[in-house]
């Protein structure tokens, strides 16, 4: 960045007029916008590393400029509008790159001043947007235009069916929540006269209108609000499968229609008992809903989209297709920077290819005409013509995907503790109730006395705060693993990571960086290390290839800059030639310098993959690469070890490499030349066998193993079927994240666990009580009051614990750069 | 005594109504579906005219 002039030397933004913000900089002086960037290049200089203000290099991002501009025109977007009236049509997408609550503004202000525009909303929390607008005075692709002016990326969306039922759910729970609540709160009042009434005496024809007005409004709670229950208690008798649907229903049904009868007969009515456990346990699962809404929203987030949309070409024009049409024969273009939306042959052109979420090849691969290329590589140099050998629906990706449905639909859902509790409280609970009953009439009491003391039983033994065991416990963990940089898909995943005995890693981009590092350096007899490197780094400087990064950074780990080099030209699958005032470099495959025969040592025996520097055509030297281990994964597999969990290796890899991982790692088992079918099919015998297993994994080939398997994990960066597979998702490239997620897991089971230990205990102590025929309405109510207050406290202290197990595991030093 | 509990109860109803009546046309209405926007954007919608927010970035 050059510094001297009126733009920022850090953010290289032009600076406003009237700021004058100065520092030194060796012996320069340079300018800053604010500051903010001021603090930030003091902070940087101050740790000794202005070296970043020379080596990075953010104006080209690799993708060439406009790409995404021309993936929008109206055709494309026509799909996505929905018309409200003759005028006005909406529509609604997601916007990459908002970072804050600034970003929402300045997108809302300008879009609001384009003319036709009505109304645009962008929510802050999902990043998206919803415009309404004149189709005829501004048309879609304007708006998609104007806002990626702004730097951010507008993404047409539809919403699957999944998403819009969890929508739906999340409304009508919240509507029949705000019912209850509503209600309740009327009730509490009536409740307060009728339990002062029976400490103090009350007038029996104000206590009879008490209790109407008291049925009248618990009604709509237990048949509308509770609908939820009682129609899941129906469903668990109709499987006889005792659920905890069932032992709520049971609980509010009987209370309810006691009092009913009590009402008439002139006793004590249980009304409000009734209503608490309906309002306090949708509540419940109000929490425990919005807590998987937000971890699936960052999901989203986390998640790019696929190419719906291909470019078409007949060699004189290009128009936009949906890839969906697309059919074998047809050619398309794709632009370097673009996913290939169908398997398909290169018909013109040659590049290189990032098969890595495939094959989980690290290294780009060279294609050229004639190659067979799969759907999802990433084109990585040069805009190429395929021809379709594949529709949409047999490519690669669709193959993947009826895989992942396949093992989805072979999964069993993970039985909550609450429910398999149920399923052994319920029928002790009604055995109870019958032996009330048979001791009450064999005494002699009065038949409507014997069923009175058996119905109190069952009313007593259902504790409200059953409902918030769970959610309560899940929603404070999910917050903090959130805050944390790991997203549960919900409560069940977080029981299921603390049962789990198995943990499968993937090998490149798991257990792997997945882009290559610089291992050795062999110079040619005679040549310096450092000269060699010196111009290798060179050569590297202008080309984005991973290998070349590697040997830049490998550069400057030595101390040696590269130095401007007056021109490069990149060969694709070869290498590159550099010019560099009189030396003509060449640095590539041993192939690409064979071809301009120059001579080369024999290959010596290694697997690693090697380049080449010749100069002037002189054989200069030879740089060894490796794709180097996560410098945590170590610490994380042993950690996991010492939790009493097997790991395992699954990879499509020969089996010499496995081997090494493994011992370096300290990996129990492995399985090698495994394709992703076998990954599944594995998982799959180890389920049969009783085992649960978490499936770590980034890549397309993994998308089935991770669904197949109980647990799901994938990290950020992972291709978006992974990601959308995945049960648990870390959102920093950090394995160490695994480990506290399971950690924190194990941590929320036991809290769960003590939860469902006292809201039950406190209405135990009551089912004596209501054997007994001495059951009256303040016993229950405290006996809900105090197990619910002491569930609630109970699970917020997983918040400290949290904290503190994150203080005694430092975070990677990564971290620290807000990525 | 129990004519004035009736209507007060009645009263007390009617009002408890009204807002839960509101309460389902705010849901209705996607008034709860952004919980976390609407705090900023009250802080960033300051009147065009006053240019303090420029700083703000």
């Amino acid at each position: 960045m050059n510094s001297k002039t009126d733009i920022c030397h850090h953010c290289g933004l032009p600076i406003p007029d009237g700021i004058d913000i100065r520092d030194h900089y060796g012996d320069q002086e340079v300018l800053f916008c604010c500051h903010g960037c001021h603090g930030a290049f003091l902070i940087i200089s101050g740790s000794g590393l202005e070296r970043f203000y020379q080596q990075r290099d953010w104006p080209d991002s690799g993708y060439p400029e406009g790409v995404y501009e021309t993936n929008f025109d109206d055709t494309t977007l026509k799909p996505y509008i929905v018309p409200i009236n003759e005028r006005l049509s909406e529509i609604s997408f997601l916007v990459d790159g908002i970072r804050c609550a600034t970003c929402v503004w300045l997108l809302e202000k300008v879009l609001k001043q384009k003319d036709g525009v009505e109304d645009i909303r962008v929510n802050y929390g999902s990043h998206r947007a919803r415009i309404v607008f004149d189709q005829i005075k501004i048309p879609p692709q304007k708006l998609f235009t104007a806002i990626s002016k702004l730097g951010y990326l507008p993404r047409p969306y539809s919403r699957n069916a999944f998403q819009e039922a969890a929508a739906r759910e999340q409304k009508s729970l919240l509507i029949r929540f705000g019912t209850a609540g509503f209600l309740s709160m009327q009730l509490m009042g009536y409740s307060l006269a009728l339990y002062a009434g029976y400490f103090h005496g009350i007038d029996p024809n104000v206590r009879q209108l008490i209790q109407y007005f008291a049925a009248a409004v618990t009604t709509p709670v237990v048949f509308y609000s509770g609908w939820p229950f009682l129609s899941g208690a129906i469903r668990s008798l109709v499987n006889r499968a005792p659920s905890m649907d069932l032992l709520i229903a049971l609980g509010v049904t009987t209370a309810y229609c006691y009092s009913l009868f009590a009402m008439f007969t002139g006793g004590e009515v249980y009304f409000d008992t009734a209503a608490m456990i309906v309002t306090l346990i949708l509540l419940g699962r109000l929490l425990e809903n919005s807590a998987r809404n937000r971890s699936m929203s960052g999901i989203d987030k986390l998640m790019q989209l696929a190419p719906d949309t291909a470019r078409q070409t007949d060699g004189t024009k290009n128009w936009t297709v949906q890839s969906i049409n697309l059919k074998p024969g047809d050619c398309i273009i794709v632009l370097p920077g673009e996913r290939i939306p169908v398997d398909a042959i290169v018909s013109d052109g040659e590049s290189e290819f990032d098969e890595s979420t495939i094959t989980g090849e690290a290294l780009p691969v060279y294609h050229t005409t004639g190659d067979q290329i799969t759907s999802g590589s990433l084109n990585l140099t040069n805009s190429i013509t395929l021809e379709v050998t594949r529709i949409k629906a047999d490519s690669f990706i669709s193959r993947m995907n009826r895989l992942v449905e396949e093992a989805q639909n072979r999964k069993a859902p993970v039985q909550s503790l609450a429910d398999r509790i149920a399923s052994f409280f319920v029928p002790i609970v009604i055995g109870i109730a019958i032996m009330t009953w048979s001791f009450w009439a064999w005494q002699g009491d009065g038949n409507v006395n014997a069923v009175l003391n058996a119905v109190a039983v069952l009313i007593v033994a259902c504790p409200c705060a059953l409902g918030l065991a769970t959610p309560t416990a899940v929603l404070v963990a999910t917050g903090q693993a959130a805050a944390s940089g790991i997203l549960f898909r919900g409560g069940d995943i977080l029981e299921g990571a603390s049962r789990a005995d198995i943990v499968a890693f993937d090998k490149t981009g798991t257990l792997t960086l997945g882009r290559p590092t610089v291992t050795d350096v062999i110079p040619a007899s005679g040549i310096d290390r450092n000269q060699l490197i010196q111009y290798a780094a060179n050569a590297a400087a202008g080309s984005n290839h991973p290998l070349a990064k590697a040997i830049a950074i490998y550069a400057t780990k030595n101390n040696i800059d590269a130095s401007q080099i007056q021109s490069t030209e990149t060969i694709p699958g070869r290498g590159l030639v550099a010019l560099s005032g009189d030396a003509h470099l060449r640095l590539g495959s041993r192939l690409f310098l064979q071809e301009s025969n120059i001579l080369l040592p024999d290959q010596q025996v290694h697997l690693q993959t090697e380049v080449h520097l010749a100069l002037n055509g002189t054989y200069f030297g030879t740089f060894l690469f490796t794709d180097p281990l996560r410098v945590e994964a170590k610490d994380t597999i042993e950690s996991l070890q010492k939790f009493g969990m097997e790991t395992v290796l699954l990879t499509g890899d020969r089996e010499g490499p496995t081997r090494e991982i493994i011992k370096a790692l300290g990996i129990s088992s492995y399985q090698s030349e495994m394709k992703p079918a076998d990954k599944a099919e594995w998982i799959l015998n180890k389920q049969q066998e009783g085992r649960i297993l978490i499936m770590v994994g980034d890549g397309i080939n993994d998308a089935p193993a991770l669904s197949q398997a109980d647990l799901g994990c994938a990290m950020a960066g992972g291709t978006d079927i992974a990601l959308e597979t995945s049960d648990l998702v870390l959102t920093r490239p950090d394995l160490a994240k695994l480990f506290t997620a399971i950690q924190l897991a194990r941590k929320t089971l036991t809290v769960i666990k003590q939860n469902l230990f006292w809201a039950f205990s406190y209405n135990i102590v009551a089912i004596p009580l209501a054997a007994s025929g001495l059951l009256a309405p303040i016993w229950a109510a405290a006996a809900m009051a105090s197990s619910s207050i002491l569930v609630i406290g109970n699970s917020l202290r997983l918040g400290r614990h949290l904290k503190k197990s994150i203080a005694n595991h430092p975070p990677m030093p990564l971290e620290s750069t807000n990525d | 005594m129990i004519k004035s509990i009736v209507i007060l109860i009645l009263l007390s109803l009617f009002v408890g109504t009204g807002v839960w009546l509101f309460f389902i046309w705010a849901v209705k209405k996607g008034e709860f579906d952004d919980v976390e926007g609407p705090k900023y954007r009250m802080l960033l919608d300051v009147d065009e005219e006053n240019d303090h927010n420029k700083e703000s970035k």
